[in-house]
């Protein structure tokens, strides 16, 4: 069906989500993918976690990929996290108020990605490969997406730190795809959108 | 801090709501206790638990540390063993994040390291 759609110019339309704990990287991949197809970033990017607190989305992205023309709604999730400690941000220089104010964001924020769990329909769950990736909220993260039939691609990102092992994340989650990059240098993004264009 | 372990039975388990097994985990854990649940919370439960925690968190309350072992059995002896209300394996543990530092897990094992 996909040669009528192309004859007739339509093209198909699909959302993508960024899951994954604070810090991994996902809107710096959300800004990778979003400069390279429309010139513009999605968000801002810090070392502090918990740095995007709303859902920010970047909607009618058109990208050709594997000879599909397709219609992307790119949607940058808050990290999803079991507790938010508004001390941890301390040392980054934030006063106690903000702090705290910062901590009351994240919490709404958590909500809100795990609301946005149902409205996906392709995700990347985007692990940063430096860490354990066999962590609970990783593992609830891709269950319920699982248990929704939502496509999932895992994205073992930070690919260009020395300290990286995407082979323990491969090794974590065998059963799916995983795809080795790095979102602030571009490595390997290319197969990224080979893998979306054959999940869509 | 004295740390205080509460173990749940599986058959007191089965017998709530996730509604009612929320509530106890979140009430427990306000308490500072770590819950050791002997029947595993299932993604579903999971997810709606990271939900309502993120609702109360308060400056004295950061949240929760949880780790789940479960079994991956899916073949039919176990699917069978379930639904006669037996039960296979796996357990979840969870408790405050002021008082659990980390919660380590391999496929086999949970650590749970307190303050």
């Amino acid at each position: 069906m996909h040669w009528i759609a192309g004859v007739f110019g339509r093209r198909k339309e699909f959302s993508l989500g960024l899951y994954g704990p604070p810090n991994s990287g996902k809107t710096t991949l959300a800004n990778r993918i979003s400069v390279d197809w429309t010139g513009e970033p999605v968000g801002i990017v810090s070392e502090i976690p918990h740095e995007t607190r709303q859902v920010q989305k970047k909607e009618k992205i058109q990208l050709s990929v594997n000879g599909k023309k397709l219609v992307m709604n790119l949607l940058d999730m808050p990290g999803i996290a079991t507790k938010v400690d508004y001390r941890e941000f301390l040392p980054f220089g934030i006063e106690v108020k903000q702090a705290q104010q910062r901590a009351k964001e994240a919490t709404k924020g958590i909500i809100e990605a795990i609301k946005w769990l149902e409205n996906v329909n392709v995700a990347l769950v985007v692990l940063d490969s430096t860490e354990d990736p066999y962590t609970q909220v990783n593992l609830t993260i891709i269950g319920n997406l699982e248990a929704r039939k939502i496509p999932i691609l895992i994205v073992a990102n930070k690919v260009d730190s020395k300290k990286a092992k995407p082979d323990r994340v491969k090794s974590a989650f065998s059963q799916y795809q995983v795809i080795e990059v790095s979102a602030l240098k571009g490595d390997n993004i290319h197969k990224l959108y080979k893998a979306i264009g054959d999940v869509v | 801090m004295a740390v205080q372990i509460e173990f749940v039975s599986s058959k007191t388990l089965r017998r709530m709501t996730t509604k009612q097994r929320l509530d106890l985990v979140l009430q427990s854990v306000k308490k500072n206790t770590i819950l050791v649940l002997e029947e595993p919370l299932t993604m579903d439960e999971e997810r709606q638990l990271i939900r309502e925690t993120m609702k109360i968190i308060t400056k004295s309350f950061p949240g929760i540390e949880i780790s789940s072992l479960s079994s991956e059995e899916q073949d039919l002896r176990s699917s069978v063993i379930r639904l006669l209300g037996g039960k296979t394996s796996g357990l979840t543990v969870v408790g405050p994040a002021n008082l659990v530092k980390e919660m380590k897990k391999d496929p086999n094992k949970l650590r749970v390291l307190t303050k």
